[in-house]
Parts: C-alpha cells; structure tokens; sequence
C-alpha cells in the first residue's frame, strides 16, 4: 500500500518538496524500534508501522492546512516531535503521515516575565542553556534533555527538582493547539491577545484538553507553540566541565549544591523528607538506590555487570542514602541557612553527610538519561506516579515484590525498593519503577508484567501515570474516576470525528491485547467490539498483518 | 412542577426542601449589579449521592440547577438566570481530613473561611489565602475561582488537589488521584490535581458552577510562620516599586507581598467608618507596599535575617526611594493589624468592600506589572467620562509568582440605594470592559456582563468550550446563563 | 538467546547487527553534548541531520535503515546511496552515542559503505574518478606522480635516515603545498632531522572511506611497508585525513593495534608541543591577531589508537573479553590550544562547538567531491559561528578544513582570514631560529 499520490501533491504543495517525502528509506529512518521505551516489547513490534509518509511543516498555518487535508482524505496522522517516546510516539496505522515538528524551533524569552515562548522543535537541552544565561531555569523532565520541550510539558514533565518547582501542568501558559479535525485553539492569553504570558482559562480552563495526569501521546491535536514558565535561579554560572563521556556541569557550591547523607534506616529516609519538606528548605530531595551508584561508578556495560553482581538482597536493602539539592536563590546566605537546617534535621534522624562531588551532570542540564539503556539495551518506566511520600513508598516496595516472579526476565534488581523522591515542598512524594531486559531474549513475560502493574495499581488502589494511552483503556477506565475512559472517549470523538489523529489511541494498548496470543490469557474485563469504535477504514489500518508480530517488510519504491 | 418537588422530598427529604416564595426569594440576588433571578425551589443535600439524583431529575425534566456553596456573592454567578433548582451546598460542611504529615487538608464544599482557618490555626497550620476572603465564603468555590493568593513565593502555587465532582448528567466522579478505587480508603490520598486520563480539574476552575458540582477537593495547607515581619512602605511611584517589586520577588524574598492605594488601605484599616476612615484616607500615601518576611520552624530567625540583608542591599545599592520600615506614619501598629487581617478571612459582619458605601463593583483581570500604571491612568480616565471621581477608585495590586504576572483590581464603590449612582457605576463597568480588553487585559473570570465581552472576542475558545459543555452537560442543565452558555 | 562471536570488522555488516537494533532515538549523535549545549543557536553536531532535517539523515536514521539493509528488508534506492555517503563521517555521533550508551556508530556507517561497494551500488559516479586517480597515479587529485615533490624548499635538506618521517600527504603536495613547506622549515628550525618517503602515495583515505575496503587495504600493506623499510620511528603529518588514516583505518583494516604498526603516527600539533615542551622550539616572535581553532574530526573525535577485538556477546549485550572503546576522550585536543595559547600576541578565543563537539567543516570523507553544495553548506554554517565569536582569523589542522573553508569565504567574498596551524606556528619562530642550522 504506497501513500496516496494525489494527496501528496496537495501536501507537497503546503510545505514545498523540500519538505515531504514518500520514500520508502526515508519513511524507515522513522521507524520506531528496535530499541527504545518500550521497543523489542511485543507492543512496540506489533503496533508500530513505518509511516507512509513523512512531512516537515514550518508554521501552525501549515500543520493546519496538513490536519484539514488528513480529515478530508481518512489518512491518519502522528505528530513526532523528537520521537524519543518509543513506540507510542510512533505510527500505528498503516501507510500513515508522519508530522515531524523539528522545523518550529522557534523560540523567544520574556526575561522580564519569566517566561519562553517556543515551538515543538525547540528540546530541554536548548530551553535550560537560554534560561540559565539569564539567570533563570527550569525543571527538564526525567525523559532528558532531548526531549522537545512541548511534548514533555504535556506528557510528563518532573524530575527532583519539581521538590521546588512543582508540576509541569502549571508551567504550561499561552498556548497554540491545532485540534484534531484542523481547527486551532488559542489557550490562555492567547484566547484574547498574541502575549501568551498566562495560561488560565478565560473561565473554564481548556488547558485540560492538552493532557492528564500524563499526556495523551498525541491523539488530541498538536501543540504548535507554548510558552514555558522559567523559573528564578540564582546568578553564578554552572561551568561545563570534561570531556566526552564524563561531562558534568561544576557547581558554585557557594549557591548550587548537592549534599549526600548515609541514613540508618529506610524509614529515616523518609521522616527526613518530610523533615525537610517542613521546614521548607532545598531545591530537590530524593532517595538514591545502590543501582544508581553502581551505574554512576561503572564506565562501561561489562564494568556495571561486573559490580552489580558483586550486589544482593542484603546490600542493596542496607543501602540507605538520600541526597539533597541546596540552592542560595537569595543569596548565599540562603544556601548556608538551609544548609544547617538540614543539618540540624540528618543529624535529628542519626544520619551522615557523606563527601559528594560539586557537580552535576543529571538534573540540570539531564544529560545522561540515555544511559537508562547502557545496562541491558531494553528499559522502561513502568510507572512513574506522583502521590504522597507515603504512597511513593507503599507503592515501590509493593512493586519490587511483583518483580521477583518476572524476574529473569527482568534485570535482577535484588528486591531493591526503587527510587523515590519529594515533591512540592513536600506536598507529594514520586515513585518511579525502571525495568530492565534483553530486547534478544523472549520479552513475552515482560508485556505480561507490563500489563500486571496496571491490575495490581487497581488491585491496591494505587495511583498510576499509566491509564488512557498506556494501558488498556477499557481495563482501567472503569476502576479510575470511575469510568474515566467514558469521557476521554467522548472528548476524543467529539474533536477527532474521523479518528485520524494518531489512531488507535487511546485504544492502543486494548488493541494490542485483542490481538496477539500471548496476552489473551490475561484479558479478564470487558471491552466493546473495538472495531466499531473507529471508522471502519482506520480499524483496518490498524489490524496487523495475520500472525505476523515482527513487523511488515517496507515496500519497494 | 408538583411531581419534581415531590420527588425533590422524596430525595432530600423535608427539612431540605423549600419552595417559599420568602426563602426562595433570598437566593434571587446577591451582592453584584446583577438583575434579579429567582429560582423554584431550593434544597440543601447532605451528600453526593443525593445530588446526583437530583441531577439526574433535573436531566429528565431540562430543568437548571444552581448550585450554590456559601449565602456569599459578590458576582452574580449563582443568580438563577432561567429558574430551577438552586442546590445549597452549605450543609456539606465538613472537614473531611487534616492530613498534617501531608500538609494536606479535605473539605466539603460548604467549608467556609472561618471553620477553616479556626481548625488549621489550632494546629498551627494554614492555608495559603487570597485577600480578606468573607468568613461565610466557601473555600474551595474561591480557590476555583481562582482567587489569587496573597503569597508570591511558592513555585507550585495553586492549593487545589483532587476533588469529588458530580457531573451535570449525575455521575459521581473524582479526579486526580482520588480518583483511584475506593478512595479515600486507599494509599492513595489525593495529592496529585491531575487526570485521570485527561485534566478535569482544569474544566471546574473558573467554571461558576456549569460543567458540575464539587462536593469536597483537597487543598495544599503549610505551617504558620514562627516569627514575622511586616515591612510597609509608602508609594507615590508606582512605576518605581513596581521594578523594585520586579527586582526583590525574583530572589524570592518575602510571603504575602501586595500594594493597596490608599482608599483600599483606609477602608481596611479602619477601626470604624465614622471615626477614624477620613483622616486614613487623607493621610495615606497615594499606595502602600505590604511585604511579610517569615521565618519557619527551625531557624526562623536566620531566615528572616538573610531575607532583609539581601533586601536592605537591594534598597541600599538600587532603589533609595523605597522607604520599607515596619511602620506607616500615621498608622499606629499597621503592620501588626495587617499581619492579623492578612492570614484570617475579614473579621466583621460588614465584609470590606461594602464598608464605605454598602456596595461595591469589582473590575479585575491579570497583566504584566509593568502594565498596571497604563491600565490605572485608562480606567481613570474612563471613570472621570462617566463622572466616577478617580480618588474614589480603590486599587490592588497583587503580583504572582516573583512577579511573572499580577491581579490588577478596581472597586467602585456605590450606594445601592442611589439609584442614579448605580446606573452610573454600571455604565463605567460596562464602558471598561472593551476598553481593558484592547488594552490587552486578561480577564479569566468573566462575570456577569464581562463575559459576553469576552467570549465574543474570544472566539476559538469560545466555540471549544461548548462543544466540551456540551459533553459534560447535553441538557445545558447548570447554572446556564454564566459564561457563554 | 546463544552468545554470538563479534568482531570489529567493518567487513561484515552482521557485525554490528547490536549497535544498529539499539540504537534509542536519543539524538545523543546530533545534539551537542547537553552539558554544553551553547543554547537555540549552535546546538547541533551532525551537519547531515542539520541540513538534510529528514530523521533518516540522521545516525538514528541510518542505524534503522542500515538494519532494515542488513536484513534485507529494504532495496537501495539513489535516497538510500544519498544518505549513506552525505555523510563526512565525522564521528560527533560516535561519541555522541557513546557519552551514554557506546553503541559503534561510526564503524556501523563505515561497514555500510563497505557493503554498498560489495553489493555493486557504490562507488558513486562522483567518487569514481578519484577512486581511478588514487589507484592509477596515487594521488586524489590524478596529477603527475613525479610532480609530487615539487613543494620541497630547496634550503630544507632531507636525511637520509631519521626518527622522523614526513608523510606530505596529497592535499599539502599538490593542492597546500604552504602547509607541507611550513612543516618542514618548523622541523628545520627545531634541528629535527627527518626523511620523506622515496615513492610517496596517497594514504587511501578516499578509497576507505567510500566502502572501497580492499583497495584501500592493498594501499595500506604497500604504504606501511615503506615505512617499515624507511626504519623511521615517527611518522609525522600535518593532514588529519591522513593522521587518522595511518593511525587508526590502517591497523583497522590489518586487524592489528596501532601500537603494533612498527613506528608512531604523530599529527604536527602533538610534535610540535612535545617539541615545545622539551625546549627544542621556541615560539617567541608575537604573532598579534585574534585567532580560533577549528577541531579536526580526524584530529579529535577520531583519533584515538585503533585496538582490533574480537569476541563473544551475551546476556543483556555484555562483551567478553569487553569491546576496548574509542569514545574520542583522548583526541588531539589540547596541544594545538597550549601552542596557539603560548604565542605571544594570540588573543585566542574558542569556537562555540569546540573540541568532540566541534561542527565539521564539511569536506571529509568523499563528501566534497560527491555533494560540494553540501560541503559547501557545513562550511557556511561553521562560519556563522566564526563570526559570532569575534575572531579575526580561523586556524585549522588539515588542509581539507582549510581548502572547504577558503573556497566558501572566496565565494561570499567575506573577510575572514584562514591558516592552517603550520603556518601560525612558522610565524611565530623567530627569524633567526628558521633559516636552517
């Protein structure tokens, strides 16, 4: 099935032939696995298709003129910002229009006001280095700071410094989104002028179209422009320092610093961060694992193996640190106070500041998520839920139990209770669960532990970034809200009447269940005729090719 | 109508029931310039369950629900425009929960200012508050107004978390983590605002009551300051504190930080209208800044001290003119009366609006504060076209988050007995609103005849909102009439 | 799944079968390093990506499609030959890749060209007279064998044996003979005696980088073999192209180490600070200008010896005995920053993308002589950054830079002065120091 010639003249005709491309290479340069999130897992090798083809537009004027003429001609449509998502970010339907966004990299900053104004082209890495210049930062989500800013603002969007910081979805202001069916929708100030300076709704707040609790990987439209609140930093500059691989950033300890303590107990690691939270001292807080100071010690795959499995149950459990950000917004004078409050709280709890290195090369500039595959080559966040510290805890130790029975093939992790860490000032606490595996080994059991996080979170009342497009909707809609799904689906049909943004979402991961063999033994809720849900014509594009799981050959040109 | 208040009763039962023309009749006006609208009948529920048969009546009939959460208004939202049910929320009046491990606290949505702040201070415990909120308000109805806090200096801003709604066709729902099954027994405690699956939270904010009924939400609570100190500085520039304002909040310094003009401030302060008002308002500086320095609980005092020398610096090398002390000429005790004023609700029967005259018009909306001396000297001008005297504007600016945006906010105030007078303060009101807007005034609370204004300009949004109101609600069954339903 | 015996052989695609399923669409390969991303301006390292936008232009884009090759998924098309050698291989995404996640980009598009050749679709019509040139003449440019001398200033006086070999290279011969000339009169100056080969040939850059890997092997056997008979201890260059050739492809191609190549290979910058170091060379004359360096690809990110491995791979991707990586942490790049910085008079500034972040110049690796408007293009935008730093002159370690960089400056008609480091470093030796002892 080659994409449609005369709708790709008209594309062409938007963007110019510099700009679009039907070729078969092309479109395989965009495919989503073999590795990434999720990718060697059966969903990624099932659902993902090359696209058909692939566009490139430069203005929201385009990226509407291109959604219009998907509608009229029933050709789905993904929008790919950077395409790091894995296989969720990718086309699921067949000989679908790939939007690659990486042309509206605008970007322009109201230092005065402390806000950017960017396009989805524009990543973290990009953002922080413009704002810190100006005394200025923000948080760049755990995904890193490759990630176009706009799409883990509505997808994501924390990491340890959201302790200061808070969440993403009030750092979202003015906003442009290009719904479904090719309308645009003007968000916050927008709606009554061009400063996209604020972000409330005028009344009701449609900012709550752009995402949940996490995003919804494109099936409601494209954000063509946002702009990003910046938050105040302090003045001294963060030095880039070394050279490839080592490169961190040195930190003016007089005003930005990491401190790590040796806690006595897990417990204690916890009464510190409430402790802290308290006191409202810190710019970060969180637990450390032994599994992070073993990657951070390793310079290579083979050196992590061979530390970590010098490592067990005993060791890692006894392995109580936290570590703690301290930055002088004020002055430095802010930074020494907190510093001895902190000090008064460690030692309260009968802790140990433990000498830590001036630098950073994880939080502020994220510039080595990547290294989450090194170990293993596969790795996802199964779960990575904002709640209370309570819920954080309950919620890690409750998970390394279900690992055991999936571990191999899992990466032996030794029952090791997570990462987790406060956030608000203490007004929530976040767990995140990272698993690990061999893409060449048979991942059958890994989808089967994906879907068993979502039920065991039903089972015990967890909450869980992983409902709508993550996991299957049907499964968790009715034990959320409840019947959350209800609603998503209303709102999806109302503003995507065709189905052709990103289709089969938020139905994918019910998709999938239906139709591979190894996960129907798992399938115990009811779900409608999923075919009927969607246009007949987009069902079809998304049914795979009989049993064939590895994914299609491309077509010849 | 007969079989609907039967079944009402049968519902509510007949204590929580009425359809008395001398009852009914108080819920027809509040205290805005909005026309009178009166409702059929009026109950007060005891719980979700009951609202959401209620709704479920009103579907099957078409008829409008108002629900209403305090017998406090000040903007006409809750005036039934086309009759109905009014659904008086104000015997839900719970404290669900004080979470303190947390700083957490659940409250139904008939919790008014007074029961809470009471309860929070017994354990030295607050919540973050917007200014001089009315005892008898509903606190989770103001923070989804959106009411704008006081303080300036938490990055997370916004307190609410997750709620308990009923949607206008019935069903029960909660949001954020709430939303997890059987809450609240669960780990779960609904800390997260966020989904699930989409934000609903963001639909109730500013929604005055049309796309559902909040039945309780958790809000974010901190503890009470140790120590404070109240700096106060008199204004004759704006312009000038402003950047000075630009300038200190950025390095986050300080807590509720905010500027009154001097009738605002007089009102305020005053012991008593008769006495002491006249000579306040004359003595006053054209504006003052409030600035609160706070220490917490370890340390407060090392707190405070490394904020003020950073802020004496500042006033020192940058801004001479500013004179912050911890007293305003003339005022006996001013910081320590506004101290008090500024963390609880208003203290007196008469809220602090209607002090001077018995009624008062609100013109506010959020801009850049760089913008505000533009806007002040427009809406000057404006009034004096329509013969409102400029002096007799009250003004407050309250900056946000380090001074990103600010809440710029004009009371006129009137008598409502003077007829004339209210014809002349609604002309300007209604005189403003265009002009602000093309000004660039962002209003995100359009109340009463602003909204029509607003949603005419703003017509993407506008069209987005119904086609989502009319997923929520297909029966346009709540509170129509408000915004540009 | 069995362990599986890898190699390091560019001769076998399946080699790399690992490196092109894991690669996880990070973009580690095109971004600058995040630690040191300069902002929205600058931030890319992989001209391809940069010009061409398209993902498949990307190392992401060719790890897919050279799977998809590899697993004959997918036919050559002119678009699949255009993104396979619109490349300089300039290895920023190798070591991008490997800041995080050391998988072997580089020698994944080497062995994609060494199969292109194989499977008949390359060499391009473009490279196929410079391919006949190096293979008849033995030279790039197809000039006269016996003209390759002729930049030999008649003052300097050759040994007839010494440490020190010079190996001129095509470029310096034919093209650059200022920079071979300034090379030696800095050896001359510095009292090193040193020989030049007897039947100097190209080092085969081009045909190894195109895919051409037999021929250029053929080259590589013939050329070591003259040093080996030459019995110098150092064979010095002041071109990157054949730096890296010599250094690193030769033992590659061999299956040997670089320290097993009989001699080291010393590119002039790192001679020249070891020179200075020892006291042997002074560089006392100022030299007042305002000047930049320009990272060399083959000088920086590519230049760490070669160590051939040979293995198995198991569980989780774990090598045994470990793949020894190249990660370009011990490029050349701080001896030609100590001798611009020790000259008297240098204002010296650093370009925006500097070091294993350096922007190529465009030229490298069979892109200048297939997609001149795209060597073109990479030099323009490297320009663009030249300005932005306020410099007045832009030195660089290789004639190919200095070639690709000089012919856009004369097209544009702009003022930017180019040099190549030999000359910077002949300028600064006193008068009386050169002239020959």
């Amino acid at each position: 099935m080659t994409f449609p010639e005369e709708v790709y003249s008209i594309l062409e005709d938007i963007v110019g032939h510099e700009y679009i491309s039907a070729d078969p290479v092309i479109c395989e340069g965009y495919r989503a696995g073999p590795a990434g999130y999720e990718c060697g897992l059966g969903y990624e090798r099932v659902m993902t298709r090359v696209p058909g083809c692939v566009i490139m537009p430069r203005t929201t004027e385009e990226v509407q003129k291109i959604v219009k003429v998907c509608n009229r001609y029933k050709i789905p449509y993904v929008p790919y910002s950077t395409g790091f998502y894995g296989a969720r970010s990718h086309p699921h339907a067949e000989n679908a229009l790939l939007i690659d966004l990486k042309r509206m990299n605008d970007l322009e900053i109201d230092e005065k006001h402390l806000y950017a104004v960017v396009g989805p082209g524009v990543i973290y890495s990009q953002l922080q280095e413009e704002a810190m210049k100006r005394g200025m930062y923000i948080v760049i989500g755990g995904g890193g700071s490759q990630c176009s800013a706009i799409a883990n603002m509505i997808g994501d969007g924390w990491s340890p410094l959201s302790y200061r910081i808070g969440l993403p979805h009030r750092r979202i202001l003015g906003a442009e989104l290009v719904l479904p069916d090719g309308e645009l929708l003007r968000l916050g100030s927008l709606a009554l002028q061009d400063d996209p300076f604020w972000g409330e709704g005028i009344g009701p707040d449609l900012r709550g179209l752009l995402r949940g609790y996490t995003g919804h990987r494109g099936f409601l439209g494209i954000v063509t422009k946002m702009a990003i609140k910046l938050l105040p930093f302090q003045p001294e500059k963060l030095e880039p320092t070394g050279v490839s691989p080592n490169t961190a950033l040195q930190l003016p300890e007089n005003r930005v610093k990491w401190i790590n303590f040796t806690m006595p107990s897990f417990e204690s690691i916890k009464k510190a961060m409430y402790e802290i939270a308290k006191a409202e001292i810190g710019a970060a807080v969180t637990r450390v694992p032994l599994f992070w100071r073993i990657i951070a010690r390793a310079s290579s795959k083979e050196e992590f193996w061979e530390l970590w499995s010098k490592e067990n149950e005993e060791t890692v459990n006894a392995f109580f640190v936290l570590r703690v950000l301290l930055i002088g917004f004020t002055s430095e004078k802010q930074l020494e106070y907190e510093e001895r409050v902190l000090m008064d709280i460690v030692k309260e709890l009968g802790g140990e500041p433990r000498r830590t290195r001036p630098t950073d090369e994880s939080w502020f500039k994220n510039a080595d998520s990547a290294g989450m595959w090194l170990m293993c080559g596969g790795y996802v966040s199964v779960d990575y839920v904002i709640e209370t510290i309570e819920h954080a805890t309950a919620q890690c130790k409750n998970f390394a139990q279900l690992k055991r029975s999936y571990t191999p093939p899992l990466m032996p992790d030794y029952a090791d209770p997570g990462w987790f860490q406060s956030f608000e000032l203490g007004h929530q606490g976040y767990s995140e669960f990272l698993i690990y595996w061999d893409p060449d080994e048979d991942t059958t059991r890994v989808d089967h532990f994906y879907l068993e996080t979502s039920k065991e979170n039903i089972r015990k009342r967890f909450y869980t970034a992983l409902l709508s497009s993550h996991q299957p909707l049907y499964l968790t809609g009715p034990a959320y809200g409840p019947n959350y799904h209800k609603w998503l689906l209303e709102i999806k049909k109302e503003f995507d009447p065709n189905f052709v943004c990103h289709p089969p979402f938020p139905l994918s991961h019910d998709f999938f269940v239906e139709q591979v063999e190894w996960m129907k033994p798992l399938k115990d809720w009811e779900s409608p005729n999923l075919n009927v849900i969607l246009p007949k014509e987009i069902a079809a594009r998304i049914k795979t090719s009989s049993q064939n799981n590895e994914g299609e050959k491309t077509e010849t040109s | 109508m007969h079989s609907i208040s039967e079944e009402l009763v049968k519902i509510v039962g007949p204590d929580n029931f009425s359809a008395d023309d001398f009852v009914v009749e108080k819920y027809s006006r509040d205290f805005s310039l909005s026309p009178r609208g009166r409702p059929n009948f009026v109950v007060w529920p005891r719980s979700a369950e009951e609202i959401k048969r209620i709704l479920e009546l009103a579907n099957k009939y078409k008829i409008p629900i108002v629900p209403v959460s305090s017998r406090v208004h000040f903007y006409g939202t809750a005036i039934p425009k086309q009759g109905g049910i009014v659904i008086d929320l104000t015997r839900m009046n719970r404290i669900l929960e004080i979470d303190e491990l947390n700083r957490r606290v659940r409250i139904e949505a008939g919790v008014t200012w007074k029961q809470l702040v009471e309860e929070l201070r017994k354990r030295g415990l607050r919540v973050l508050m917007p200014l001089l909120p009315h005892s008898k308000r509903s606190v989770v109805t103001d923070f989804l107004e959106r009411e704008v806090p006081t303080n300036t200096v938490y990055d997370y801003g916004e307190p609410l978390q997750s709620m308990e709604v009923v949607w206008p066709t019935g069903e029960i729902f909660r949001t954020g983590s709430a939303s997890v099954p059987g809450y609240p027994d669960s780990p779960s405690r609904g800390a997260n605002p966020a989904g699930p699956g989409i934000d609903f939270y963001r639909f109730l904010q500013g929604a005055q009551g049309t796309m559902g009924i909040v039945t309780w939400a958790s809000l974010k609570i901190e503890y009470l300051p140790k120590i404070d100190k109240v700096f106060l500085a008199p204004v004759t520039d704006l312009s000038y504190i402003i950047e000075f304002l630009y300038r200190i909040l950025r390095l986050r310094i300080g807590q509720e930080c905010l500027l009154l003009n001097k009738l605002n401030l007089a009102i305020i302060l005053s012991d008593s209208m008769d006495r002491d008002f006249e000579k306040l308002r004359t003595s006053l500086p054209p504006w003052t800044l409030i600035l609160i320095l706070s220490g917490f609980r370890r340390r407060p005092e090392e707190k405070i001290r490394y904020e003020e020398e950073t802020l004496a610096n500042i006033v020192k090398d940058e801004f001479r003119e500013v004179q912050l002390s911890e007293s305003l000429p003339g005022v006996l005790g001013a910081g320590k009366r506004l101290l008090k004023l500024l963390r609880e609700p208003w203290p007196e029967e008469t809220y602090w609006k209607h002090r001077y005259k018995g009624g008062c018009a609100s013109v506010f909306f959020i801009t850049k504060p760089v913008l505000a001396p533009k806007f002040i000297s427009k809406t000057q001008e404006v009034a004096a076209e329509h013969g409102y005297l400029p002096e007799e504007i009250g003004m407050y600016i309250q900056p946000i988050e380090h001074n990103r945006a600010c809440h710029l906010e004009f009371n006129f105030f009137y008598d409502p007995n003077d007829l004339n007078y209210v014809e002349k303060v609604r002309g300007l009101c209604r005189a403003l609103y265009p002009i602000l807007l093309n000004e660039g005034a962002f209003f995100t609370r359009p109340y009463g005849e602003l909204a029509k204004v607003a949603y005419e300009r703003a017509g993407s949004y506008t069209s987005v909102l119904r086609r989502l109101k009319k997923i929520f609600d297909p029966n346009n069954v709540m509170n129509p009439g408000n915004l540009c339903f | 799944m069995p362990k599986q015996t890898v190699s390091l052989d560019v001769a076998k695609l399946e080699n790399f079968i690992y490196d092109m399923s894991r690669c996880i669409k990070c973009k580690g390969c095109t971004w600058v390093d995040h630690i040191y991303m300069p902002g929205i301006k600058f931030s890319t390292r992989c001209p391809s990506a940069t010009r061409y936008l398209f993902d498949s232009y990307g190392a992401y884009g060719k790890m897919r499609i050279g799977l998809a090759l590899a697993e004959g998924k997918i036919q050559y098309n002119d678009k699949l030959l255009h993104i396979l050698y619109a490349c300089t291989l300039c290895g920023a995404c190798d070591v991008g890749c490997k800041r995080n996640l050391d998988l072997e980009i580089e020698l994944t598009l080497e062995a994609l060209r060494v199969k292109a050749v194989k499977d008949g679709k390359a060499p391009l019509t473009q490279h196929r007279r410079v391919a006949q040139n190096i293979m008849a003449q033995h030279n790039s440019l197809g000039a006269s064998q016996e003209k390759r001398r002729n930049w030999l200033p008649q003052e300097i006086k050759l040994s007839q044996k010494a440490e020190v070999l010079y190996f001129a290279g095509c470029s310096a011969s034919y093209h650059n003979p200022e920079i071979a000339q300034a090379t030696v009169k800095i050896l001359d100056a510095a009292g090193v005696p040193f020989t030049l080969l007897e039947d100097e040939w190209c080092c085969g850059n081009i045909l190894y980088s195109i895919g051409m890997i037999d021929e250029a092997r053929k080259i590589a056997r013939r050329n070591i073999e003259e040093v080996r008979k030459n019995g110098a201890g150092i064979l010095l260059t002041s071109c990157a192209e054949c730096y890296r050739m010599w250094k690193v492809d030769y033992p590659k191609m061999l299956n040997i180490a670089t320290a097993d190549l009989g001699f080291k290979v010393l590119h002039l910058t790192e001679y020249v600070d070891e020179l200075i170091n020892k006291g042997l060379l002074k560089l006392t004359k100022p030299v007042s200008l305002r000047l930049t360096y320009h990272d060399a690809c083959s000088l920086s990110r590519l230049s760490e010896p070669w160590i051939p491995w040979q293995g198995e791979r198991g569980l989780w991707g774990v090598t045994n005995p470990p793949i020894p990586r190249r990660r370009g942490t011990n490029g050349v790049y701080e001896n030609p920053r100590r001798i611009l910085q020790s000259i008297p008079g240098v204002e010296f500034v650093e370009m925006i993308r500097k070091r294993e972040n350096a922007f190529c110049c465009g030229a490298g690796r069979g892109v200048k002589e297939a997609f001149p408007d795209f060597a073109a293009w990479a030099a323009e935008e490297r320009l663009k950054e030249f300005k932005e730093v306020g410099a007045e002159v832009l030195v660089v370690a290789c004639p190919w830079c200095k070639n690709n960089f000089s012919e856009v400056i004369e097209a544009k008609g702009e003022k930017i002065k180019v040099f190549d480091i030999s000359e910077i470093i002949l300028e600064a030796i006193a008068t009386e120091a050169r002239g020959g002892k």
